[in-house]
């Protein structure tokens, strides 16, 4: 953890950790016993569902639990599914969890993969690629997409996935934006690659933006600013601009895919333990954390934190058994004894926040509306919406409140307004 | 399958490890040369009068924790702060009743019934000594309270001699001296060297903005100059007001108060500068001796409405494309 600098007349600078030179290679985990998909689907237990406990799966096989479905997920493997639960996700969203045993006698039952010719059918069968290519945004006729843009830089602190991957992968990277080219018909598409890292000069398709070293620039938002000449409004997505962020990995997976006619399921993941060293991994989407812990003999203990993305943006997970899914990156696992304090301080009015906010939001104005629930107020004067969740002001705040917790339930509590009205 | 209870909250999950109690700790910190060099010179009624400002300070923000049945919020220091620099305001003969209405009223009406930390819109401290210089003035004279002294300099204050007797009292005060602390004053804000050294700390560790204190001195410095051009025979030098009265320990210690001050950089410097514009005026024209009391309370009014003064956040105020 970066703490503050004895003489702090400025605002601290957090920058991004590059791509060593010579990368090693992942190690691969080995595919576990039990595989677990999340399905962002609840279970309704008055239909008639599509999949049971007990039934066989194939590898590559779509899972979804009604006709109607759009939700998905792919089984990394064969076997059968074992259990089918109920999990809830940050904001009790409930989803569906399908426990898969895995069964490696089964290996023969692939059927060929009809590789998809248009965005749509791309949308219905690679949705769950490693890297979660968001082909839903792509296939939505609302948004029009006129610009791609390939985040090879890694928008969160101390990991390295998407810079070694878009770096190891060049030529993959390439024939994937070509396929991706020629299944949306986007003229645009950018590579964003941090400034100084080895093999910029491996890309000669695409257009490459060089992000700076300092930490928020590689945020969505960030590069339209900076690159894209194209302001984010407040409480809009790139979508809406016509700008789509994909990550490296998925463009990767998706040439590997074309190239292979089957799906592939390996994802790529740094693993920082306690002791702050980074592993560079492999795994199958599906595959429990605890699986890996116990493989790279990291040991849990209770109140530890396990961090599912970076330090700054992640989310913490409540069981270690929670899997790999497309779009894991990062996992950090932090120890108890390290563990920042959460105080319930109110705001002193220092202005750190305000000092290094990337976005100009008046920090101590809005997190005075959000400890009393005034949502639209918080929109209104504390410019809730402009805000890119980036974590700065958590980072720096003296009283040590949770603003980003604060902030993120402030816009999930001002979207269900807005929806009632 | 083991069933391990993990810590779950939101991003960030990391701090800078900065808390209140270091703020404040290191607020004391840069205050304790100014302190030491006011017991050097008063003498241990001095060292009585802090030592009971900031014990009755955090008595009574206790007392209010428990009255209110609140968790005791004494231990992040904020309470100690304000009776340390309430002490060191103070002549160094005030009795013990004086002090403990006066932290009362800093503490209890200054922050505690405002929410507590945080929330006071006007310096705790500051409200406290004016509500003491209204009731009891007389207490305030910096030449009878040390009539019982010898010292071995000039022993008038400052800013009451430049008041009854003009611009030429000034002379009687070389720069040094008043810099040094040769001069009689509150226990904490004669040794000008010492606050600005303690100043320049803060502002280095980041827990003082240097815009308020800059724009602040600025503020005094650009006033007093422009009332002396325009009549030296009747107001003093820039420097002179600079280096006496509380100027200096407002200049770092009082303006950079974050719960009363503004947090836009705009709004910090034109803070800052009305606050030193104000007290020059306040000495200069009005009817106090030292004005830095009422003044710094007057610009705590003005710094909500300053701080609106603020760079459109991302994406704010454009039309949707």
């Amino acid at each position: 953890m970066i703490k503050r600098s004895f003489f702090a007349l400025s605002k601290p600078r957090l920058t991004y950790d590059l791509l060593e030179p010579d990368p090693e290679g992942p190690q691969t985990i080995p595919v576990p016993d039990l595989i677990t998909l999340l399905l962002t689907q609840a279970i309704d237990n008055t239909r008639p569902a599509l999949i049971k406990p007990g039934d066989p799966v194939k590898k590559g096989q779509k899972l979804a639990l009604y006709e109607d479905s759009t939700a998905y997920v792919v089984s990394p493997v064969a076997g059968t599914i074992k259990s089918i639960d109920t999990y809830p996700d940050d904001f009790g969203e409930i989803g569906t969890s399908i426990i898969i045993a895995h069964d490696p006698e089964k290996i023969s039952e692939i059927a060929p993969l009809e590789l998809p010719e248009d965005i749509l059918s791309a949308d219905l069968h690679l949705q769950k690629l490693p890297g979660a290519p968001p082909f839903d945004i792509l296939a939505d006729e609302n948004f029009k997409i006129r610009t791609i843009v390939i985040t090879g830089a890694d928008t969160d602190l101390l990991t390295s996935t998407s810079q070694y991957v878009s770096t190891t992968h060049a030529r993959e990277l390439e024939e994937g934006a070509a396929i991706l080219k020629r299944l949306t018909g986007t003229a645009r598409i950018c590579l964003t690659l941090p400034e100084g890292i080895n093999g910029q000069d491996r890309f000669s398709s695409l257009q490459v933006l060089k992000t700076s070293s300092v930490y928020p620039d590689t945020l969505p938002a960030m590069i339209m600013k900076d690159h894209l000449d194209t302001v984010l409004p407040a409480g809009k997505t790139p979508e809406d601009m016509g700008i789509c962020f994909i990550r490296a990995e998925a463009v990767v997976s998706l040439a590997k895919t074309y190239e292979k006619k089957a799906l592939v399921f390996e994802k790529h993941i740094t693993l920082v333990d306690k002791a702050g060293f980074r592993h560079r991994i492999k795994a199958v989407i599906g595959t429990p954390l605890s699986h890996i812990f116990s493989q790279l003999d990291i040991q849990i203990n209770d109140q530890d934190r396990i961090i599912i993305g970076g330090p700054l943006q992640g989310s913490a997970t409540f069981t270690t058994h929670h899997p790999v899914t497309p779009d894991t990156d990062t996992v950090v696992v932090q120890d108890r004894e390290i563990l920042p304090k959460i105080s319930d301080t109110p705001c002193i009015n220092c202005g750190k926040c305000i000092q290094i906010c990337p976005a100009s939001i008046p920090v101590n104005m809005l997190v005075r509306f959000l400890e009393v629930d005034q949502f639209e107020e918080a929109a209104d004067k504390g410019d809730l919406e402009a805000c890119i969740e980036c974590g700065l002001c958590g980072f720096v705040c003296t009283s040590q409140i949770a603003l980003g917790q604060y902030i993120r339930l402030g816009k999930h509590e001002l979207h269900k307004l807005r929806a009632e009205v | 399958m083991n069933n391990t209870k993990l810590t779950v909250s939101h991003a960030p999950f990391w701090h800078d490890g900065d808390s209140v109690f270091q703020k404040n700790l290191n607020y004391m910190l840069a205050l304790l040369p100014a302190a030491l060099f006011g017991i050097m010179q008063f003498g241990a009624p001095a060292l009585g009068v802090m030592a009971l400002s900031l014990s009755f300070a955090m008595f009574w923000e206790l007392v209010i924790n428990l009255v209110s049945k609140k968790t005791a919020t004494i231990g992040d220091l904020e309470a100690a702060v304000i009776g340390l620099l309430f002490g060191m305001m103070l002549p160094a003969v005030t009795p013990w009743w004086l002090i403990l209405v006066g932290t009362f009223v800093a503490v209890f009406i200054g922050k505690m019934i405002f929410g507590g930390i945080g929330s006071s819109p006007f310096n705790p401290t500051l409200l406290g000594m004016a509500v003491l210089m209204m009731s009891w003035n007389m207490f305030f004279d910096f030449n009878t309270a040390y009539v019982d002294y010898d010292f071995a300099f000039t022993a008038l204050a400052p800013l009451t001699a430049v008041k009854t007797q003009g611009a030429a009292a000034a002379d009687f005060f070389a720069l040094g001296d008043l810099f040094l602390g040769r001069e009689v004053g509150a226990i904490g804000a004669v040794f000008g060297l010492g606050l600005v050294l303690g100043g320049i700390y803060l502002i280095l560790r980041g827990y003082a903005r240097w815009e308020l204190s800059v724009s602040f001195i600025a503020g005094i410095l650009v006033t007093a100059f422009l009332f002396h051009a325009a009549s030296p025979d009747a107001y003093a030098g820039p420097m002179f007001h600079l280096l006496s009265g509380y100027t200096l320990l407002a200049a770092f210690f009082l303006i950079t108060e974050s719960a009363s001050s503004p947090v836009n950089r705009i709004p910090m410097l034109l803070y800052g500068f009305l606050g030193g514009f104000m007290i020059i005026l306040m000495r200069n024209v009005g009817d106090y001796a030292d004005g830095t009391i009422l003044a710094i309370l007057l610009v705590n009014v003005v710094s909500p409405l300053l701080d609106n003064i603020r760079p459109n956040a991302l994406g704010k105020g454009m039309n949707n494309a």
